[in-house]
């Protein structure tokens, strides 16, 4: 499946026509744009160093990260967001897919100590670096402080967007531990729930602000 | 079997957490949309761009050659039925009809003509004369009519979702266009008949009258009313817009069985669907939803993309998965239809409605059928005249949403009742109290508790109570005479609902008690968020003695047994009952078996908190204690079949239909036209509370998703494309953390009513109430919902 041929070229081997044939979407242009030029894909292209612009794919490309405290290694298409390899390949699912363009926060995680939609970041941009999703805020079978309040306070029904609200409000806290409830507010707004449930949602923002985010 | 629950109760009606609350909440429960099987292919669907179109050329040729595709399928091509009267490898003769319309047909070998014996895929050579055997023709796609943007044409299986969308693009079909009509008005003004054909008459009427009752002495009493109001009232079309969309995941093995992995509100009603398209015996066919993201009226069936997915999964021998993306999920994942309406209302001077008229229309979509509930809506008016109209749209069709028909019928007699009020300088709170129905002595002979029997008075004492949790005496001002501060204008308003909530049945539940102790409740029955999972195990752990936690639950497998789909509020009472029964009858089985073996009579023996009491011998022993005599038997309890408590729908154990009233405050600026809902009072009444946490959240998600149906959402046609414009949720408007009102929850408890459903009513009445309350804020009437800042400057500058 990853044939190292195939993204050895180079920008001299691929044209930026053809990567865009290849890859199919315009967001792939978009994003790699934003993305770090160099290390995106480490050692696999050592001459990606030399040249001005990494050309990859539209064959799968590798990408390492790191999920959950697990080194992950894993090749695919330039194109697939970091949502898709999490979920698809790699079999990590407390990330929801759902509005898939930025808009809902149901797949939101924490790439290297800041919330991020995983729908709108390539896989390719998560190369060498760290990714917690909701899973971890149950490492060693201990509960969250956060997804405890959740339980305790019913704010979740489906439970659909649940994780997402989760990541964010635990990134939030994490950022600011002395958070008000407004401050986490705010730092909610980017999700969506569906079921209704920002009232529980206050009781357990309430809850833990009083105890400043333990 | 004792047909009333317990008198004393010690977890039922209490705060407990939900079972499943640590898995959701980290992301660690799977949902279909989840579930990952070795060797799964991802599939897509193509579908018609146009609203009303028909297939003039069909092309799979090209995508089949496309990386990682492993089948396609034509969706718009039917499944045919015919027996084998020779086949070779270039031809299958069949006979197709029965008796004098058998006919003989000749289908070509190809890549387009697939084969199934006893659902499986067949190649022309493996069948025998006299084979029954089900068939496709690839090429009858041409011809086939697609009547909304939306409508399903072929699907792919590929490797990978980037394959799949890829192949996807790559057949090609060719359109002719036919007229096509989106929006009512457009369907008002131009009866184009452009809907598929409806009833015997092959009725293609965009525009059909639905129903009409009329009193005869409704002009008598028009004349009468001392004073009368006319007024527009409504709500447009709202979209689902489930988070984990519609779809499932479809696995054959090697014996012919089938599993499904789905989204989906019915559990063994998918399953036997399932069974029933692909004639497999039904016992082989599995349905799987441990978790469900968001229904509310619309997962019923398995839909085309379900039924696409189990035909993929045969034809590529591999399991499929196939969930509708985004904005397909948007556009035929569901929908709440519009309804407006032309009200005219009169009533005696001391606020006594004598006379209703209402004349309403809304659209189904490409469905035929009403689009709103009972008009008018709660109270009794002495004469009306109704008349219900569908506008049939090139859209796709509507789906019951939470309260289907309620929340329209209630913006349709609950606010003109209110402009009503202000034209008689009444408070509106005191019209509704003159206006509510009797209670009904008849009915109360029968079943005191029934609604009938009480009715005035639940609505009158829960008035009372939303009256003083908000402050109404005091804080009501009649119309855009209320607090302001600059151009913010404060409002407050009332509305009132009703739902049914009766019991489904049938349901099976089973308990087994291990000889460690350990108790197992199982069920078919799904928990769609609704909390009925924990709904289970508190019942059977109150029964038992037990705590919430102590009992594992296995539900949401089709191979656990009957039960309802999670619909009309219908799962918690349905269920409930035979869990209690299950667990009474668990424990006779298991006192039964340990009696003797404790040295002690049967009869002696009782359930005390964790311990089994023997009161002949004055011993208590622990629950593992006195469970572990079973040495190797296991008790299993299920409901005496055919009980009759089970049977009576209306009971001590479970009845029907509640009330509720809901109080909105608004803030309401008068120069930008921006509403922002402050608080949400929410009286409600569901009978016997089984799970107080879970209903509080029940009803103000409620109250929240009628916020969103009054103020943000509204699902936005192109007229020329014939498209849907916001399908997606950055234009589709559903509000966040920050848009929401303060919500204050009362349970109105009734424990002598039973169990009755919770899921539905507490949505009805909110968008009603908060277009009381605007009117109440700013003295004018904003006609539809959602009350934008468009149409409450339009609002303004009319009045």
């Amino acid at each position: 499946m990853n044939d190292p041929s195939n993204h050895t070229k180079g920008a001299a081997g691929v044209s930026r026509r053809e990567f865009l044939r290849g890859s199919g979407a315009g967001v792939a242009a978009t994003a790699l744009a934003h993305a770090p030029g160099v290390g995106l894909l480490e050692a696999d292209t050592p001459k990606a160093k030399t040249d001005a612009v990494p050309a990859i794919g539209p064959a799968p490309a590798t990408v390492k990260l790191t999920v959950n405290g697990a080194k992950m290694t894993y090749a695919v298409e330039p194109r697939v967001t970091l949502l898709d390899l999490l979920r698809n390949h790699l079999d990590v699912t407390g990330c929801k897919r759902v509005c898939d363009r930025g808009s809902c926060g149901a797949c939101t995680v924490i790439l290297d100590g800041k919330p991020v939609y995983s729908c709108t970041l390539l896989a390719l941009e998560a190369q060498g670096r760290e990714v917690k999703t909701a899973e971890a805020l149950a490492a060693d079978g201990r509960l969250d402080a956060v997804p405890a309040a959740f339980v305790k306070h019913d704010a979740q029904q489906c439970g659909f967007c649940t994780p997402g609200f989760v990541v964010s409000l635990r990134a939030a806290l994490d950022h600011n531990p002395k958070a008000t409830p407004a401050e986490i507010e705010e730092a909610l707004s980017g999700n969506i729930c569906r079921c209704g449930t920002y009232e529980q949602m206050r009781h357990a923002i309430a809850d833990l602000c009083g105890k400043k985010g333990e | 079997m004792p047909n009333t629950w317990p008198k004393e109760r010690r977890l039922l009606g209490t705060r407990v957490q939900r079972l499943d609350g640590p898995e959701k909440a980290t992301g660690r429960a799977r949902y279909s949309l989840d579930v990952n099987r070795p060797g799964m292919l991802h599939a897509s669907i193509l579908r018609c761009p146009h609203a009303h179109a028909r297939i003039k050329g069909l092309d799979v040729t090209a995508a089949r050659k496309m990386p990682g595709v492993k089948a396609i399928h034509v969706i718009v091509v039917p499944t045919e039925t015919g027996t084998v009267v020779k086949a070779d490898g270039n031809a299958v003769v069949v006979t197709v009809g029965m008796g004098d319309k058998a006919k003989e047909r000749t289908l070509k070998v190809g890549p387009g003509l697939w084969l199934f014996r006893e659902s499986k895929v067949v190649k022309p050579t493996d069948l025998q004369a006299d084979d029954r055997i089900t068939f496709q023709v690839e090429e009858e796609a041409v011809g086939r009519e697609l009547f909304y943007a939306g409508d399903e044409v072929a699907a792919v299986a590929c490797d990978t979702e980037e394959h799949a969308a890829d192949a996807v693009r790559a057949i090609k079909v060719e359109y002719e266009l036919l007229d096509a009509l989106v929006t009512e008005n457009d369907a008002l003004a131009n009866d184009l008949k452009t809907v598929p054909p409806f009833g015997n008459k092959n009725d293609r009427n965009n525009v059909r009258l639905l129903k009409e009752e009329k009193n005869d002495d409704i002009d008598e009493a028009f004349k009468k009313a001392e004073v009368v109001h006319e007024g527009e009232y409504g709500a447009a079309t709202i979209n689902h817009h489930c988070l984990e969309p519609h779809g499932l995941v479809a696995e054959w093995d090697k014996d012919g069985g089938l599993t499904l992995w789905a989204s989906t509100q019915a559990v063994a009603g998918v399953a036997d669907t399932a069974a029933k398209v692909f004639a497999v015996p039904a016992l082989k066919v599995k349905c799987i939803t441990h978790y469900m993201g968001g229904g509310y009226g619309s997962k019923f069936a398995p839909e085309v993309e379900g039924i696409t997915a189990i035909e993929l999964a045969r034809k590529a021998k591999a399991p499929v998965k196939l969930f509708l993306g985004r904005a397909d999920e948007v556009v035929l994942g569901g929908n709440r239809p519009s309804a407006y309406a032309k009200v005219k209302i009169g009533a005696t001077r001391d606020g006594k409605v004598v006379a209703y008229f209402c004349d309403t229309w809304g659209t189904p979509g490409i469905a035929n059928g009403a689009t709103v509930g009972p008009l008018p809506y709660v109270y009794e008016f002495p004469s009306k005249h109704t008349r219900v109209s569908a506008v049939r749209l090139n859209t796709a069709m509507m789906r019951a949403m939470r309260a289907p028909g309620h929340p329209q019928s209630c913006l349709l007699t609950d606010c003109p009742l209110d402009d009503l009020a202000a034209k008689l300088g009444i408070d509106p709170m005191q019209v509704r109290l003159k206006n509510l129905p009797e209670n009904d002595a008849d009915a109360a002979k029968n079943f005191p508790q029934s609604y009938n029997a009480m009715r005035h008075t639940l609505y009158s004492e829960q008035m009372k109570i939303a009256a003083r949790l908000s402050d109404w005496e005091k804080r009501w001002r009649p119309p855009g005479k209320g607090e302001r501060k600059g151009p913010i204008k404060h409002g407050m308003g009332m509305a009132l609902h009703t739902w049914g909530g009766q019991a489904s049945f049938p349901n099976d539940v089973q308990v087994t008690i291990s000889s460690d102790g350990s108790v197992l409740v199982e069920s078919s029955t799904q928990d769609l968020g609704t909390g009925e999972r924990t709904v289970l195990a508190i019942v059977v752990a109150e029964v038992l003695g037990l705590e919430p936690k102590d009992v594992t639950l296995h539900i949401g497998e089709s191979q656990y047994g009957r039960s309802g789909g999670s619909g009309g509020s219908t799962t918690c009472p349905g269920t409930a009952p035979v869990a209690y029964m299950a667990a009474l009858a668990a424990r006779d089985d298991l006192f039964d078996k340990i009696a003797t073996r404790l040295k002690g009579k049967k009869e002696d023996l009782a359930i005390e908190p964790g311990k089994i009491v023997d009161k002949g011998a004055n011993k208590k022993y622990p629950w593992k204690e006195a469970c572990a005599r079973l040495g190797m038997d296991t008790v299993i309890g299920k409901p005496a079949a055919n009980d009759a408590a089970l049977k009576q729908g209306v009971s001590e154990l479970s009845n029907v239909k509640v009330g509720g009233v809901q109080v909105a405050e608004v803030l309401v600026d008068t120069e930008t036209g921006v509403v922002r809902c402050t608080r949400v009072v929410a009286v409600q009444d569901c009978g016997l509370v089984v799970n107080k946490l879970g209903c509080e959240s029940q009803v103000a998600g409620g109250v929240i998703m009628g916020v969103n149906y009054a103020l943000f959402e509204e699902r936005v046609m192109d007229r020329h494309t014939g498209r849907q414009v916001n399908a997606d949720m950055e234009f589709y408007k559903l509000g966040g953390i920050k848009d929401m009102p303060e919500v204050v929850v009362h349970m109105y408890d009734m424990p002598e009513r039973g169990v009755i459903g919770i899921g539905e009513p507490p949505t009805i009445s909110t968008a009603a109430a908060i277009g009381n309350a605007i009117f109440n804020a700013i003295g004018a009437r904003v006609a539809y919902a959602p009350y934008t800042p468009e149409r409450v400057l339009e609002a303004l500058v009319k009045a």
